[in-house]
C-alpha cells in the first residue's frame, strides 16, 4: 500500500461556540495501492476533500494514523495489533511507516513523494508568480532538484502536460481555465510523486476540457505508475478513471470496492441511491430519491449516519427519541388530529418518549399503519399504557462497522452485519 | 546531448535577458498610459528635486541661509503677491516663494522617513498576526490597538520631552503611532489572501511559513498597501505641519510648510495668501503622491499589465 489510514478523524472547531466540533471525518480506514486510481465519491460536505488533505498532512488529523509505503503484510499485522490492542506491535509499525511525526527534512522527503491538484485553477495559482516559478515551487522547496536542472524540469513538465514552453514566462491570468489546470497538474506531478491527490480536478472546467484533463491524467498514470486519489462528486468521471471506488457520506466511508462492482451492483443503500442518480442512455433506471438533507456534522446522527435518510433503515440503525418525536407530532397534530385532543409528546431520554393524553391501542394501530412510510416509527419497541399517558420505548441502536464481503468489497451497513451472522 | 545543449543555450540567450527588458518597458508603458499618474509623478519630481538640491547642493540656489527662514522685521506685515515677491510675504516679512522652496526639503524627507519604516513594521506585524492566527494574532492586534489609541500629539510631546525636542524624536514618535494603521491594513488584506488555495498549494509543496508569508502573501497584499503609502505621504505631511503649527518645532525659523502656514494664521482676513499658499503646497503634494500611487498600483498588478 502506498498509503493507508487507520481510524482517521478530523474534528474542526466551530468559531465562537465552545465544545462544538464539526466531525468532518470520523474513524475512517482507507488504503491505496501503488499505481491505482481510487475514486472517492460523495456529496458536498461529506468530508472528501478533508480526507484527501489529511492523507498528505496538509491538515493535522485529530486522531488516527496514516502509514506511508507500508507492505501489505505489515498493514495486516497492524490491523491485528489494533484489534488486540497490542501497543508494542502498534508502536513498532507506527514508528516505521507513520507520517504523523515527520519533521523537517523527513517531511520534505514525504512531500516530494506526494502531490495535490486542487479544484479551482483560478485560486490555486499565485497570480503574482510566473508559471515557471509556480511549477518550480515543489521542485525547489522539497529539494528534488537544484540550480539549472530546475528550469529544465519545468520545461519538461510543460511538455508533459501539453502546454507550449513559452508559457513558462506567462502569468496565470493570461491562461484559460483548462490551461491553468494543466499548470496545476504539472505542479502536482513536478517531483515525480508516488501519490497524487486530485481534489475535484475537473469540476471547475467545462465538459470538453474535462475530457482532455482526464485523458492526460490517465496517460500520466500509465507512464509513471502514480497512485491517484480522485476526489469527485461526478460518478461518470469515476467510472471512466478509477480502479476502485470509496463512497463517503457525512464523514464516514460507506462502501469500498472495485469500480465495476460498485457501479453495477451497489450494496449500501446510500451507494444505491447515489448510483441511481446517474442518468443512463437507453435504459430507464428506477431513481431512489432520498428524503431530507445531509446531516449536520456538529451533532451527527447516532448509529449509522445515513439512517435518517435511508429507505431501508432498520429499527436498530440509530433512531433516537429526538428523531421519533417530530414524526409522532406530525401524526398526532396533523394526519390523525381527530383522534387526539390535548395530546403532547415529550422526550424522556435518548430511547424513551412519553405521549400525554393518548390511548395506547389507538397509537399502536396508527403506528402499525404508518410504519412502512415513516421509518422512524420502526424503532418503537414497546408501547406501554400508564393511566392515560403512553410510554414509548425504542430499540437500542448499534453502530455499523466496515464489513468485508467477497472481492475486496467492504460495506458499512447493519444490513450486512446481520446477514453475515 | 547536442540537442539538449542547444536548447539550454536558447533559454539562456534568447529568453531570459530580453525578458527583463521587456518587463521594464512594459512597466513604464503601463505607468505612462495613466495620464493622471504622470501628472502626479511630475509634481512629485518637482518636490523631490527641490528637496534633493536643498539637501546636497544648496549653493546652486541664491539663498544666504538655505536651512532657516529669513525674516525682515523692517516690513513684517504680509504683502500681496508682486513682482518682487511672486507669492507675497508672510509675517514677519518672509518671502513666501523662497520659504516654500526651503520648506519642502524637510517635509519631503520627514514624510518618507516616517511612512516607509511605519509601513514596513506594520506589514510585518500584520502578516505574521494573520498568518499564524490564534493567540499570536490576538496578542499582536491588541498591542496594535493599544498603540493605536495613543494620540500622536501627546506621544510626540512626551518623546520630545524624553529625547529632546529634535526632529529625530518627532520622527520616532510619529513612526511609533503610524505603524498600527498598516498592521490593521495588512491584516485585513492578508485575511483574504490567506484563504486562497495557492497558499495551501505552497504548503503542500513543503514551503516554509516564512517563505509563504513573504513570497506569496506579501506580494499579494502589497498593492493596496502601496496605495495607502502614497495616500499617507500626503497625510503625514499634514500631521507634521500640524505639529509645527502648534509649535512643536526644534527651532523657530525652521522652514516647514505647516509652520509657514501658522505664521500667516493671524492675517487670514487681511492677507489670505499667507495661509493659502503654503497650505496649497501641502495639498498639492498629497494629491501628487495619490495620483502616482494609483499609477504604481497599475504597474504591479499583472492583470493591468497584460491589457497592454
Amino acid at each position: 500500500m502506498i498509503i493507508a489510514a487507520r481510524q482517521l478523524s478530523k474534528f474542526f472547531d466551530v468559531k465562537g461556540v465552545k465544545n462544538a466540533k464539526i466531525r468532518a471525518v470520523e474513524n475512517v480506514n482507507i488504503e491505496i495501492k501503488e499505481g491505482e486510481i481510487v475514486g472517492l465519491v460523495g456529496e458536498s460536505g461529506s468530508g472528501k476533500s478533508t480526507l484527501g488533505r489529511l492523507l498528505i498532512r496538509l491538515i493535522e488529523p485529530t486522531s488516527g494514523e496514516i502509514l506511508y509505503n507500508i507492505p501489505d503484510d505489515e498493514l495486516d499485522e497492524f490491523d491485528i495489533a489494533l484489534k488486540n490492542n497490542d501497543q508494542n506491535a502498534v508502536k513498532k509499525i507506527v514508528d516505521k511507516y507513520s507520517i504523523m511525526r515527520l519533521h523537517g527534512k523527513e517531511l520534505k522527503t514525504f512531500r516530494r513523494n506526494v502531490g495535490i491538484v486542487f479544484q479551482d485553477p483560478y485560486s490555486s495559482l499565485d497570480p503574482r508568480l510566473k508559471i515557471e516559478d509556480i511549477i518550480a515551487e515543489p521542485i525547489v522547496e522539497t529539494g528534488f532538484l537544484k540550480g539549472p536542472k530546475v528550469k529544465a524540469r519545468v520545461l519538461e513538465l510543460l511538455d508533459e502536460v501539453q502546454l507550449p514552453r513559452e508559457f513558462s514566462y506567462r502569468f496565470p491570468h493570461e491562461l484559460s481555465g483548462g490551461q491553468r489546470q494543466r499548470v496545476a497538474l504539472a505542479r502536482g506531478i513536478a517531483t515525480n510523486p508516488k501519490l497524487v491527490i486530485l481534489d475535484e480536478p475537473t469540476s471547475a472546467l467545462d465538459v470538453s476540457i474535462q475530457a482532455e484533463i482526464l485523458e492526460l491524467l490517465k496517460e500520466l498514470r500509465k507512464k509513471y505508475n502514480m497512485a491517484m486519489l480522485l476526489i469527485t462528486h461526478n460518478i461518470s468521471v469515476v467510472s471512466y478513471m478509477a480502479d476502485r471506488v470509496f463512497v463517503m457520506y457525512a464523514g464516514k466511508i460507506m462502501e469500498k470496492g472495485n469500480k465495476n462492482d460498485i457501479i453495477k451492483n451497489p450494496e449500501h443503500p446510500y451507494t444505491q441511491a447515489l448510483i441511481s442518480a446517474v442518468p443512463q442512455i437507453k435504459r430507464v433506471r428506477q431513481r431512489i430519491i432520498l428524503k431530507g438533507d445531509p446531516p449536520n456534522l456538529i451533532n451527527p446522527p447516532k448509529g449509522c449516519r445515513f439512517h435518517p435518510r435511508c429507505p431501508v433503515a432498520l429499527p436498530i440503525c440509530g433512531w433516537t427519541a429526538d428523531e421519533v418525536k417530530p414524526t409522532l407530532e406530525y401524526l398526532i397534530s396533523s394526519k390523525y388530529f381527530t383522534e387526539f385532543s390535548n395530546t403532547k409528546v415529550e422526550v424522556k431520554d435518548e430511547l424513551e418518549l412519553t405521549v400525554y393524553n393518548a390511548k395506547a391501542d389507538k397509537l399502536r394501530e396508527i403506528i402499525n399503519i404508518e410504519k412502512e412510510n415513516l421509518r422512524p416509527l420502526m424503532s418503537i419497541k414497546d408501547i406501554i399504557d400508564e393511566n392515560g399517558n403512553v410510554t414509548l420505548k425504542l430499540y437500542k441502536y448499534e453502530t455499523p462497522e466496515l464489513i468485508k464481503l467477497e472481492n475486496g468489497r467492504e460495506v458499512e451497513c447493519l444490513l450486512f452485519s446481520k446477514f453475515k451472522e | 546531448m547536442k540537442e539538449k545543449m542547444s536548447k539550454k543555450d536558447m533559454t539562456d540567450k534568447n529568453e531570459i535577458k530580453p525578458d527583463r527588458w521587456r518587463e521594464l518597458r512594459l512597466s513604464l508603458q503601463v505607468f505612462f498610459s495613466n495620464k493622471a499618474a504622470v501628472a502626479g509623478l511630475v509634481i512629485f519630481l518637482f518636490y523631490f528635486f527641490d528637496a534633493l538640491i536643498l539637501q546636497f547642493f544648496p549653493q546652486i540656489l541664491p539663498f544666504k541661509h538655505p536651512y532657516s527662514l529669513t525674516p525682515n522685521y523692517a516690513d513684517p506685515i504680509p504683502l500681496p503677491p508682486s513682482w518682487k515677491h511672486p507669492f507675497g510675504t508672510t509675517y514677519p516679512g518672509v518671502d513666501l516663494l523662497r520659504a516654500v522652496i526651503k520648506s519642502i526639503r524637510l517635509d519631503f524627507w520627514l514624510s518618507l522617513e516616517i511612512v516607509i519604516p511605519g509601513a514596513i513594521i506594520g506589514l510585518i506585524i500584520g502578516i505574521i498576526a494573520t498568518y499564524f492566527g490564534g493567540w499570536i494574532d490576538e496578542v499582536l492586534m491588541r498591542i496594535t490597538d493599544i498603540v493605536f489609541s495613543i494620540p500622536y500629539l501627546v506621544l510626540a510631546i512626551a518623546i520630545g520631552y524624553v529625547l529632546g525636542r529634535t526632529l529625530n524624536s518627532m520622527m520616532i514618535a510619529l513612526i511609533l503611532v503610524w505603524w498600527p494603521l498598516y498592521a490593521r491594513y495588512a491584516r485585513s488584506v492578508t485575511l483574504e489572501t490567506k484563504e486562497l488555495t495557492f497558499i495551501e498549494a505552497a504548503r503542500a509543496s513543503g514551503t516554509s511559513n516564512f517563505k509563504i508569508m513573504f513570497k506569496h502573501i506579501l506580494p499579494n497584499s502589497l498593492p493596496p498597501v502601496f496605495v495607502q503609502i502614497s495616500l499617507d505621504l500626503g497625510t503625514i505631511m499634514l500631521t507634521i505641519s500640524a505639529l509645527a503649527f502648534i509649535g512643536f518645532l526644534p527651532a523657530a525659523n525652521l522652514p516647514e510648510l505647516g509652520y509657514l502656514t501658522s505664521l500667516g494664521y493671524n492675517y487670514i482676513q487681511t492677507a489670505p495668501w499667507a495661509m493659502i499658499i503654503p497650505g496649497l503646497f501641502i495639498v498639492l503634494f498629497a494629491l501628487a503622491v495619490n495620483l502616482m500611487g494609483d499609477g504604481f498600483r497599475d504597474v504591479i498588478d499583472p492583470r493591468r499589465r497584460s491589457e497592454l
